[in-house]
């Protein structure tokens, strides 16, 4: 399959998913960063200045580690990308060092950024501190009350946290705020979206700078094992890490690739975030994507334990992915996540995100379509450091 | 079921462009649908065209006066299907050309593929009684198959055009553009703002500059008083649209909707005076 380099097309258009559905007043703006990221995505000069930030300050190649004994576990081969190593604990790093030497590079001088579980907002604080840029990052109320110790973080980096107050005050919800106030401050500000999602050019240039990751696993499981892997899992919230690790063997037709969504609660129960396997075709923040809404176009509130995949889209490249069935979806419970979690926790010594224990708790669930040679990469895209609060109060209350 | 478009009959007179018009936005339900109904048919007499929101749980170009109308607009129950109920009810009294103000995503669900959904919505818009439509989140670039149905419907699709719109991007509008174009008068959401920029009148003439055809400028975004409103016709707007400072009103008068629809009618009235 001849995938590489066609999508998107011009318009943004990853077949009939993405395009640009921003208001009139960011046109401009989004043009103008296409033109920007057009002429800078292959200046040898500026790819140089971005991987020499990545390797000095963010600790990149992070390792390719063979997990020895959850392969016994498990039954087959498991190597973990470690991407909970790179700076700020989580993959979200190679995006906001990307768009911010982008945006400096525009003569642009603050950031403003969303986040949901705080890891965005979080790298992107570094990066603004990084950069010198002044940062500002909404977040939803809900989400600031499940993720104090963010929040501190994001302060003590000196970047403003304005709390969201409206609609389900969660990850939707701080991107509408963040959109409304780049609108009203477009001319000085970069929008740092945090994920492959939103209008053109954004699910284009967040999946360029997230590369790094499969470029590195591919040649580092080349080098461990002298071939490729049977499959890669990773999990998908809007998808920047998924897409991250999977962009470069989606043409290897051999390596499944393996998307897995929130269940939350349980599919029955509703309380979900299964944009990919449930959602619906429709238009939200800039982009026609798969959505969990009503009959009638409205959002729907969705759930997960982790905060970073409480979200209810998909990146448009996965909805494509999926509908050329290159991209197989799966789905992990809170109390699976959790199970997982605490075994990889116990048997290997990592505390991994939440969000990458959906991709491990896939795993466990998949495991007998695996031999003991075949290899498995699990990206780990972030460090469960940040989910200690909720890990204890959800134990706790299990041994109850 | 085609019937004549009450935006293009209003503008076919040729001294159409003398006059000055004025069309207020009010989100649709909001406080309830009851009061809705009643409070156009009371401002009818002091407006010109009337602006409808059709609620979306995520309006990015909305600001919080209009994010709050939409949530008691939820909450009195409106979607879709209550909203056309609604202008039917409005069109048994109210003879005027009505546009409505949504998101893409409202207008592409119900049926089995987007195209048929966006035909199908559009349709079913057309024949409770609107004339127009501004789609919020859809700029020219994407519009292609919403400027089919209009025509298929006969609806005017108005654009909306901002102060940073580039001057290539100003013709591809202007070339489609139908009924008025709705120039946005402030760099930033909706909502009552105290003054209005400098910006406002260097877009005014730039905009008049490019129009080959003869189509009416409506300015929105941010205006709140009469006096905004008089100064934005000196400058060469031939309509004013007024959403957050009327929504302020119902706010205001949560309790009290007799004095509610008392201070709407004054502000209405004020503005139509402004305007006239």
């Amino acid at each position: 399959m001849k995938y590489s380099g066609r999508y998107p097309n011009k318009c943004g258009k990853f077949g009939d998913f993405g395009g640009i559905f921003a208001p009139e007043v960011l046109m401009p703006a989004l043009n103008e960063l296409t033109e920007a990221f057009e002429k800078y995505r292959n200046d040898e000069s500026f790819k140089k200045e971005f991987y020499q930030i990545l390797e000095s300050y963010g600790g990149r190649p992070t390792p390719l580690f063979y997990a020895k004994r959850l392969s016994e576990d498990v039954g087959c081969k498991v190597y973990l990308k470690r991407e909970d190593l790179l700076h700020g604990g989580a993959h979200k790093l190679n995006n906001v060092i990307g768009q911010a030497l982008l945006a400096k590079k525009m003569g642009k001088t603050k950031l403003v950024a969303e986040t949901g579980a705080g890891q965005h907002g979080f790298a992107t604080a570094i990066a603004g501190a990084y950069f010198g840029m002044e940062t500002k990052v909404f977040m939803g109320e809900v989400d600031i009350a499940r993720q104090a110790y963010n929040v501190y973080r994001m302060q003590l980096l000196g970047a403003e946290v304005i709390p969201v107050k409206i609609g389900s005050k969660t990850l939707k919800d701080a991107i509408n705020d963040g959109l409304r106030y780049w609108i009203t401050n477009v001319r000085d500000t970069h929008y740092l979206m945090g994920s492959v999602v939103g209008p053109h050019p954004y699910p284009l240039l967040v999946r360029e700078f997230q590369r790094v990751i499969g470029i590195e696993t591919k040649k580092q499981i080349m080098e461990l094992e002298g071939r490729l892997p049977n499959a890669i899992i990773a999990c998908i919230g809007g998808g920047s890490n998924a897409i991250g690790i999977m962009y470069d063997f989606i043409e290897d037709e051999n390596v499944q690739l393996i998307g897995v969504e929130a269940a939350g609660e349980g599919l029955e129960t509703g309380k979900h975030s299964i944009a990919l396997g449930l959602g619906r075709r429709g238009v939200l923040h800039g982009s026609l994507m798969y959505l969990l809404q009503n009959e009638y176009g409205n959002i729907l509130k969705t759930h997960s334990i982790s905060a970073g995949l409480d979200y209810p889209g998909v990146g448009p490249e996965h909805c494509f992915l999926k509908e050329l069935t290159r991209l197989r979806v799966e789905t992990a419970t809170d109390n699976e996540t959790l199970a997982s979690f605490q075994k990889l926790s116990v048997i290997e010594g990592i505390i991994p995100a939440l969000e990458s224990s959906h991709a491990l708790a896939c795993l466990e669930k998949i495991k007998g379509e695996f031999n003991k040679d075949d290899i498995v990469i699990i990206n780990l895209s972030g460090s469960g450091s940040k989910d200690l609060n909720i890990i204890k109060q959800r134990m706790e209350f299990k041994v109850k | 079921m085609n019937h004549t478009n009450r935006i293009l009959d209003l503008f076919n007179d040729k001294n159409a462009l003398e006059e000055k018009y004025f069309m207020p936005f009010l989100v649709c339900g909001d406080p309830s649908i009851e009061q809705f109904i009643s409070m156009i048919e009371k401002i009818d007499p002091y407006i010109d065209i009337l602006e409808l929101g059709i609620p979306f749980s995520d309006p990015i170009a909305d600001g919080p006066t209009v994010q709050e109308a939409n949530m008691r607009a939820f909450e009195a129950g409106i979607n879709t299907k209550v909203a056309l109920d609604t202008i039917k009810k409005i069109r048994t009294f109210f003879q005027k050309p009505i546009v409505i103000l949504t998101y893409y995503n409202i207008l592409i669900q119900g049926s089995e593929t987007i195209e048929s959904s966006l035909d199908n919505t559009l349709r079913r818009f057309k024949e409770s009684g609107i004339d127009g439509i501004v789609i919020a989140d859809l700029p020219i670039e994407e519009a292609g198959l919403a400027l089919k149905y209009c025509k298929k419907h006969n609806i005017s699709l108005i654009f909306l055009i901002a102060p940073t719109t580039t001057d290539d991007r100003l013709e591809k509008i202007l070339k489609e553009a139908r009924g008025f174009v709705y120039l946005i008068s402030i760099l930033g959401v909706t909502g009552a703002r105290e003054k209005i920029a400098q910006i406002t009148k260097e877009t005014i003439k730039r905009v008049k500059s490019k129009i080959k055809t003869k189509i009416p400028i409506f300015l929105g975004f941010g205006i709140s008083t009469p006096e905004h409103a008089s100064t934005l016709v000196e400058l060469g707007a031939d309509g004013i649209i007024i959403g957050s400072a009327m929504i302020d009103v119902i706010k205001r008068n949560l309790s009290d909707f007799t004095k509610m629809e008392k201070e709407l009618v004054e502000f209405v009235s004020s503005i139509n005076n402004a305007i006239k």
